[in-house]
C-alpha cells in the first residue's frame, strides 16, 4: 500500500481543500512532523494554494453572469407554443422516434405493395390487365363452309368442334380455404340467438370472359374471408365457356359478396335461401347425448358379464347399432356445422353470345326435272353413275295406268363431283326444270353470325361471272375482330386475267404469286385449262383500328409515352420502396457510429 | 442528489423550460469554470457556456438518466471548449491572439503570467478540476460528479495538478517566501 510519503501531493492537496477526514489529517500531520521534505512541500503547496485562490478568484464569473446566460439562451431558443412545441417535444423521445420510423417504413412498404400490385385488396384493374395479356382469350373458331355448285352436298368445317371440359380446384384456392377456415374460430358462425341457419345463394350471370370472372370471384371471396370451393367449366363448340363456381363465404359477408358478384356481368337469375336447421340440429344433439348414455350403459352391461351368452351377444349387437347411430349423428352435426359456418354461393357463368354458332353447314340442294323419251334407259344410266362419290340414296320408277313412266332418283354427291354429275345428267334429256337451293345450318348454336363474309360472297359471284366456280371457302374471325376468308376458285385459263383485274376492285391486293403447272403428255387446251386461284381475304380488326396518317401516329406516340411514364412511375415507386429501408438503416448506422465515436472521445 | 433536484432535471429533459432555466442559473458558473479551465479566456469561455446551454436544450432528450444531467452538461461544455481550443490553435494568428490575451490585462504581474502558463501546461481535465475547485469552491464529490470521475480519482488529479504548478512556479514561490 502506498504510504503517505509516496502520495504526499494528493494528501497535501486534499488537506488544503479540507477534504481529509480527521483520522487522515492526524496521520498526515504525524508524517509531516517526521519528514522534513514533506514539510517543505507542504509549505510550498500552501503558498501555491494561496496564489491560486487569489488569482483565480479574480477570473471567476461576474455576478451578472447567470443573467447574461439566461438572456442569451432565451434569445437563441425562442419559446415555442402550442402544438408545435408539443410535437417537437414528443419527437425527442426514443419510443416516439421508433414509432415514427416504423410508421414511415410501413407506409413505404404498403406503397411498394400498391405499386407492385402484390396486395390482392388493391385495384383490380391492373391485375385484370395482366391477365388479359397473359391469357389471351381463346380463339373463337367460326368457320363457314361456303360451297357452290353441288346437287346435294354437305361439308363441315367445325374447327371449334373439340369439346374441352375442365374441372379446376386451384391450389391457391385451397390455401385460402385453409386460411379462411381458420377464421371462424374467432368469428363464430352466425347463430342469431344461437340459431343454426344455413344460407345458400345461386346466381346466374352472363359475363364477358369466363376466366376473368373466375379471377374476380376468387378475389371477392378472399376479400370476404371466403374461398372458392370448386370451379368447373365447359367449353362450347363455338369457343365460349360456360361454368360454375362454388364459393364459400362467411354468412355475414354473403350479402356484400353477392353485391360484388352481381357487378361482374348481367344478372340472369338469383336465388337466396336460408334454411333453419336449429330444431333438427338440437334434436340431433340431444339424441346424440342420449345415445352416448345408452352406449355407456351397454358397455357397463358387458363389463359386468352377467346373464346368458345369448343375452351378451344381444347387448353386443345393440352396442354396435348404437355406435353406428352415434357416428351418423356426429357426421350430420359436423355437416351442419360446416354448412352453417360458411354460406354457399353457386355462381353459374356463361359467356356472352353463348348461342353464337361455331360453324355453319351449307347444304345445297338441286332439283332437276328431265323430260326424256326413254325414261327407263336414262333411269338406268343415272343409276350407273353411282360410285363412291356419287351415292344413290333413293330411286324409284313408276308407271301409271296411262303408260306414263316417271322416275325419281335422289343422289348424294360429293361437292367436287357435283358439277360434272349435274352436267352429265342434264345431257340425258331435255331439262324441264332446274332448281338449286342452298341451306345454311348453324352448328353449335343458333342464330346468324352477322359478320362480313360479304367479300367471300362477292368473290363467288365474281368467279361465277367468269365462268368459274368456287371450290372451297372458309371464314374465320380472330378474337380481336380480324376476319379472314379463304376462297379457292377455279376458272378457265382464258378468264384468268379478267378475274384478276376485277379482284382489284374488291380491295387492296397485298400479295400475288402465280404458279403454272404443266403436265407433260397431256393435251393442253390453253384457253380452257383450269386455273386454280386461292384468295385470302381479310379485314383488319375493328378493335385495333387500321389508321395511318399524322393523327394516328400522334395518338400512338402519346399512348406509348403515357404507358412509358406509368411504367417508370411504377419503377420509381418500386425503387423507393426497396431503397428506403436501406437508406433508413444506413442513416441509423451512421448515427450510431457517430454516437459511439463521440462517446469514446 | 435530492429528490427535488432530480425532479428538476427530469422536467428539463421532458422539455420544461422553467426547470431548464433554473438549471442554467445553478449550473452555468460551473460550466464557465470548466470552459475557462480549458480555454483560459473569459470571452471564449462565456461563448462556450452559451453554446453548450443551447445545445443541451436541443439535445436534452438524449439524457435518459436525470441523475447524469449535470455531468452531461459538463461534458458538452468540455467538448465545446475543446473544439474552440483546437480551432484556435489551427488558426494562423492564434499565437498572436494567445499572446495578446496573455499580455492584455495591464495589471497582470509576472507571477500571474507564470501562473497562467503553468496552468496552460496542465492537461485539460486537471485545469477544469482546478478551476472548478478555485472558482466555485466545490467539494471533491461535486467536482467528481460534474466531471464524471470515479470516486476518489479527483484527489490524485488535484494533487498532481498542484504539484505540477508548484514545481513550475518554484522560483517565484521561493522569492515570495
Amino acid at each position: 500500500m502506498a504510504t503517505i510519503h509516496d502520495e504526499i501531493d494528493n494528501w497535501l492537496a486534499a488537506d488544503l481543500h479540507g477534504e481529509l477526514s480527521d483520522e487522515e489529517r492526524s496521520a498526515l500531520h504525524t508524517h509531516l512532523v517526521d519528514c522534513a521534505a514533506c514539510r517543505k512541500t507542504h509549505q510550498e503547496n500552501k503558498l501555491m494554494n494561496k496564489i491560486l485562490e487569489d488569482t483565480l478568484a479574480q477570473e471567476k464569473a461576474d455576478p451578472a453572469f447567470e443573467q447574461r446566460m439566461l438572456a442569451g439562451f432565451r434569445q437563441r431558443i425562442p419559446q415555442r407554443s402550442g402544438l408545435v412545441k408539443l410535437l417537437g417535444d414528443l419527437m425527442h423521445f426514443r419510443p416516439v422516434q421508433i414509432t415514427a420510423v416504423a410508421a414511415i417504413l410501413l407506409v413505404l412498404v404498403e406503397v411498394g405493395r400498391v405499386i407492385t400490385g402484390e396486395n390482392p385488396a388493391l385495384p383490380r384493374k391492373r391485375e385484370r390487365y395482366v391477365e388479359n395479356a397473359q391469357v389471351p382469350e381463346l380463339p373463337r373458331p367460326a368457320s363457314v363452309p361456303a360451297q357452290a355448285g353441288g346437287l346435294a352436298k354437305s361439308d363441315e368445317l367445325a374447327a371449334g368442334r373439340s369439346k374441352g371440359e375442365r374441372r379446376i380446384v386451384t391450389g391457391s384456392d385451397i390455401a385460402t380455404a385453409e386460411q379462411a377456415a381458420a377464421k371462424p374460430a374467432e368469428t363464430p358462425a352466425p347463430e342469431v340467438g344461437n340459431r343454426k341457419l344455413i344460407r345458400n345463394a345461386t346466381v346466374q350471370l352472363e359475363i364477358g370472359s369466363f376466366d376473368n370472372a373466375v379471377q374476380k370471384i376468387t378475389a371477392f371471396a378472399n376479400e370476404e374471408h371466403g374461398y372458392v370451393a370448386t370451379t368447373s367449366s365447359e367449353k362450347q363448340a363455338n369457343g365460349k365457356l360456360r361454368g360454375q363456381v362454388i364459393v364459400k363465404v362467411l354468412p355475414e359477408n354473403l350479402d356484400r359478396f353477392l353485391q360484388k358478384v352481381r357487378g361482374l356481368g348481367e344478372l340472369k337469375n338469383q336465388t337466396l335461401g336460408t334454411e333453419d336447421v336449429t330444431k333438427a340440429y338440437f334434436d340431433t344433439d340431444a339424441r346424440l347425448k342420449n345415445a352416448h348414455v345408452m352406449e355407456q350403459r351397454l358397455i357397463d352391461m358387458l363389463k359386468t358379464k352377467t346373464g346368458k351368452v345369448a343375452d351378451l351377444l344381444q347387448v353386443e349387437k345393440e352396442l354396435s347399432r348404437v355406435r353406428e347411430e352415434i357416428e351418423k349423428m356426429q357426421g350430420q352435426l359436423k355437416y351442419w356445422d360446416s354448412q352453417v359456418q360458411f354460406a354457399t354461393v353457386t355462381i353459374s357463368l356463361a359467356e356472352k353470345d353463348m348461342e353464337e354458332p361455331a360453324a355453319f353447314l351449307l347444304k345445297e340442294r338441286a332439283q332437276l326435272a328431265l323430260y326424256a323419251p326413254d325414261v327407263e334407259k336414262i333411269y338406268n344410266d343415272i343409276k350407273a353413275l353411282a360410285s363412291q362419290r356419287v351415292q344413290i340414296t333413293n330411286a324409284q320408277l313408276n308407271r301409271d295406268y296411262s303408260g306414263h313412266i316417271s322416275a325419281r332418283v335422289s343422289v348424294l354427291i360429293a361437292p367436287e363431283e357435283s358439277d360434272a354429275v349435274i352436267a352429265r345428267v342434264k345431257d340425258f334429256g331435255r331439262v324441264e326444270n332446274f332448281q338449286a337451293q342452298t341451306e345454311r345450318i348453324a352448328q353449335g348454336g343458333s342464330g346468324m353470325s352477322e359478320n362480313a363474309k360479304t367479300r367471300a360472297k362477292e368473290l363467288r359471284t365474281l368467279a361465277e361471272k367468269q365462268n368459274g366456280r368456287v371450290r372451297s371457302s372458309s371464314f374465320s374471325r380472330d378474337p380481336d375482330g380480324r376476319e379472314f376468308a379463304n376462297v379457292i376458285l377455279r376458272v378457265p385459263m382464258k378468264n384468268y386475267n379478267v378475274l384478276m383485274q376485277s379482284l382489284d376492285s374488291l380491295g387492296k391486293v397485298e400479295n400475288v404469286s402465280v404458279q403454272r403447272q404443266d403436265r407433260p403428255g397431256a393435251q393442253i387446251d390453253e384457253a380452257n385449262a383450269p386455273a386454280d386461284i386461292s384468295i385470302q381475304v381479310y379485314r383488319q380488326g375493328n378493335i385495333v383500328s387500321h389508321e395511318s396518317g399524322l393523327l394516328a401516329t400522334l395518338r400512338r406516340t402519346l399512348a406509348q409515352s403515357a404507358g412509358a411514364i406509368m411504367w417508370s412511375l411504377r419503377m420509381i415507386g418500386v425503387a423507393v420502396a426497396f431503397l428506403a429501408p436501406w437508406v433508413v438503416a444506413i442513416v441509423a448506422a451512421i448515427w450510431i457510429t457517430k454516437r459511439v465515436i463521440h462517446v469514446r472521445r | 442528489m435530492d429528490a427535488s433536484e432530480r425532479e428538476q432535471y427530469r422536467a428539463a429533459i421532458h422539455g420544461d423550460r422553467e426547470a431548464f432555466e433554473m438549471i442554467i442559473r445553478t449550473h452555468s458558473r460551473a460550466l464557465f469554470a470548466i470552459a475557462y479551465g480549458i480555454l483560459q479566456n473569459r470571452e471564449e469561455a462565456e461563448d462556450v457556456v452559451q453554446d453548450s446551454l443551447v445545445k443541451a436544450w436541443k439535445t436534452r432528450w438524449r439524457v435518459r438518466d436525470p441523475e447524469k444531467f449535470p455531468a452531461w452538461l459538463a461534458t458538452i461544455a468540455r467538448y465545446r471548449a475543446h473544439d474552440v481550443f483546437r480551432k484556435r490553435r489551427t488558426f494562423p494568428f492564434s499565437e498572436d491572439i494567445i499572446e495578446s490575451v496573455e499580455r492584455e490585462p495591464t495589471d497582470t504581474t509576472t507571477l500571474d503570467r507564470q501562473l497562467h502558463s503553468a496552468l496552460a501546461a496542465l492537461p485539460e481535465l486537471h485545469r477544469a478540476a482546478l478551476t472548478l475547485r478555485y472558482f466555485e469552491e466545490m467539494d471533491y464529490r461535486t467536482i467528481e460528479n460534474t466531471l464524471g470521475l470515479t470516486n476518489g480519482a479527483l484527489r490524485g488529479i488535484l494533487g498532481r495538478a498542484l504539484a505540477s504548478m508548484r514545481k513550475q512556479l518554484r522560483p517565484a514561490l521561493a522569492s515570495m517566501d
